[in-house]
């Protein structure tokens, strides 16, 4: 009798169903211009394995990633970029109107393509080309309500990540080499303070269709900052990174005009318990034009973006001591997208900065081989401001071509 | 006398006559009442030197008066494996389209106004995946009565209605019994012959007729693409919820 409920558990493990699928990429980048005592080159070896069990209404999915330098492997100039993580481990449970979840997982909250200002639900991998979309799992609880057309959400986090940052020798470590950096988190109250999101989305059925949502969020920001224990003189000195809370109103909206999308992004923070960080407010506006078969098949879409930040306090942190690059920048760029097999495309364009006379240019081409093997490819060009010490001064001129080779299953 | 007879005769054969309208009516009625249906799909893609790419996707269908919702899901290439494509159908305007993205867990708008444009660069356009909706084509004249492989067929001819469309005019045959499409000529912007669909496999599932094989060569480029529906069923008690935006992340 007490075998029957492993009886019946090991039944239904078999009834439900488990999905696994993943890649194993490897990418080689060359920094055609790059600052002497860096790498002028790095290849990385990284895999990522998603696994998803349902049952019913309910579903259990982790997602798993890992990291190899090559240069934490051969050498001993060690860029430290290697690392497993498990970025999703949570389940979630579906009734007729209604939705649970628990674990850590990934977000994504946003409508413009180069940068999403209201993305700010996970933390970003900086031990990563900061060209990539990286982000972290972090712990929470969900709840939403699905109505006709919308949802309600109250969302719970539980954990503010330590984010740490490659060494030295590795091109994208921002700092000079006697800036060390601590990579725990600094924050007034526990990193484990909840911070809560209540969020509503939807659809509109109008002529104009548009696509809502609003965040309302109390707790710990995403933005963070940074403090150094002595000014920078050439001697050693330690970098720390900051969490603060806020409440902050966040809204990010797709409005379809024919075969235009107009974008809008826009939030406002309300600076709750630090000296250092003023009430800022971020803005970027969008336009995307489709051309179809615009040679053949393939479409051509032209995009164009604006971004606007600011902070409403003096003697506190301006845009140049966040890092913050999206502060008076536009963007012009297109999508060419061949509509063949393969799923080929090329993007491109140039982000301008309008305030520090900073421009970085780039084009990415993606493909497929013989439907197993996923290219990628670009080229990238940053000319930095000379005066101002932004996050592309401290990077320095840079030019760049990458390529990456992923084998999906 | 002959007049008269004339006459008499030219009245009976108006009569008779099956008007281009009234065959899209009975070929949307035999293909109507399915309320809403699950399947497989396979994709067969092959280029002019006959080279075959093979996809596969997972398709729902809500069957609606105001225009149908589906939902299909990519299974392979691996590398779009969970991708989900949302679409509401509109009659009277532009369709809603939503992309999800799993890799970036990101809902996509898509603007929808084009439907000519290919479908995951296949021989199907957006257009030519719609369920056949014979609001959206103006109709003229009389079916042609022929017979091809000793089978009476109506050959019809429709316009689409919509700016957006591809197409300038449609040739369809239609089986003269039981009203299944056979065979689709499509004509381009430039009133070239442009692509063929070829229809077949039709089974008839709880008394309505369901499509298992589209086959369509474009004659422009010589690639053809063959679409087939596996393990289909249909009257599955889908409800509205069930295409909810709130499925691409599921």
């Amino acid at each position: 009798m007490r075998r029957l409920p492993w009886l019946l558990l090991l039944t239904s493990a078999l009834l439900a169903e488990f999905d696994i699928k993943g890649f194993v990429s490897l990418e080689s980048q060359v920094y055609l211009t790059h600052p002497s005592q860096k790498h002028g080159q790095n290849f990385t070896l990284q895999q990522q394995l998603e696994i998803t069990y349902s049952e019913g209404d309910f579903e259990a999915i982790g997602l798993l990633n890992a990291q190899q330098d090559a240069y934490d492997l051969f050498s001993n100039e060690e860029n430290e970029r290697t690392f497993i993580r498990l970025d999703e481990l949570y389940g979630r449970y579906n009734f007729e109107n209604d939705m649970v979840m628990a674990g850590r997982n990934i977000r994504f909250w946003g409508a413009l393509e180069v940068r999403n200002i209201v993305d700010g639900f996970n933390p970003q991998e900086m031990r990563n080309d900061p060209f990539e979309t990286d982000k972290m799992g972090v712990m929470n609880v969900q709840y939403s309500h699905y109505t006709e057309s919308g949802e309600l959400s109250i969302i719970v986090k539980f954990e503010e990540r330590d984010q740490k940052m490659a060494a030295f020798p590795y091109v994208y470590y921002f700092f000079p080499t006697f800036v060390n950096y601590e990579d725990t988190l600094q924050s007034e109250s526990s990193r484990y303070r909840p911070t809560l999101y209540l969020s509503y989305s939807g659809s509109t059925d109008t002529e104009y269709a548009v696509d809502y949502a609003l965040i309302l969020q109390h707790g710990y920001d995403s933005q963070r900052y940074f403090t150094l224990d002595a000014p920078l003189v050439g001697i050693p000195v330690n970098l720390e990174q900051h969490a603060y809370l806020v409440n902050k109103i966040s809204t990010y909206n797709t409005m379809v005009v024919g075969n235009t999308l107009l974008k809008v992004e826009v939030l406002y923070a309300d600076v709750i318990d630090d000296p250092n960080i003023s009430d800022y407010m971020h803005l970027g506006l969008g336009v995307e034009y489709t051309l179809t078969q615009f040679i053949g098949d393939a479409n051509f879409g032209l995009i164009a973006e604006y971004y606007y930040y600011d902070t409403f306090e003096s003697g506190k942190y301006t845009d140049l001591e966040l890092f913050e690059i999206f502060q008076n920048d536009l963007f012009i760029g297109g999508r060419y997208s061949f509509n063949d097999a393969d799923g080929s495309s090329i993007i491109g364009g140039a982000v301008l900065d309008l305030d520090y006379d900073e421009q970085s240019y780039y084009v990415e081409y993606e493909t497929r081989i013989a439907d197993i093997l996923k290219v990628y490819m670009d080229y990238r060009y940053i000319e930095p401001s000379k005066d101002m010490l932004t996050a592309f001064h401290l990077l320095g001129r840079h030019q760049r071509v990458s390529l990456n080779l992923a084998y999906h299953f | 006398m002959i007049s008269k007879l004339l006459m008499i005769g030219l009245s009976i054969t108006t009569a008779f006559a099956i008007s281009n309208f009234e065959v899209a009516k009975k070929s949307d009625e035999v293909m109507s009442g399915y309320r809403d249906a699950v399947s497989q799909m396979q994709m067969i893609l092959v280029n002019a030197g006959g080279q075959q790419r093979v996809r596969d996707m997972k398709m729902k269908v809500l069957e609606r008066d105001g225009g149908d919702k589906s939902l299909m899901e990519f299974l392979s290439p691996s590398d779009v494996k969970g991708t989900k494509f949302l679409s509401y159908e509109h009659a009277n305007k532009d369709d809603d389209q939503w992309l999800y993205l799993p890799a970036l867990k990101r809902v996509k708008r898509i603007a929808s106004r084009n439907k000519s444009g290919s479908f995951m660069g296949s021989e199907f356009s957006y257009e030519d995946l719609t369920a056949f909706n014979i609001e959206k084509y103006d109709y003229e004249g009389n079916a042609k009565e022929i017979t091809v492989e000793g089978k009476k067929m109506y050959q019809t001819v429709r316009t689409p209605n919509s700016k957006n469309s591809g197409y300038t005019k449609q040739v369809a045959l239609v089986d003269a019994k039981t009203f299944l499409t056979m065979k689709v000529d499509y004509y381009d912007r430039k009133s070239e012959l442009f692509k063929t669909a070829v229809f077949s496999d039709y089974k008839k599932v709880e008394d309505v007729w369901r499509i298992g094989t589209i086959t369509m060569k474009n004659h422009q480029n010589d690639k053809k693409t063959t679409l087939v529906w596996k393990n289909e069923t249909i009257k599955n008690g889908l409800k509205e919820s069930d295409f909810h935006k709130r499925v691409l992340k599921k």
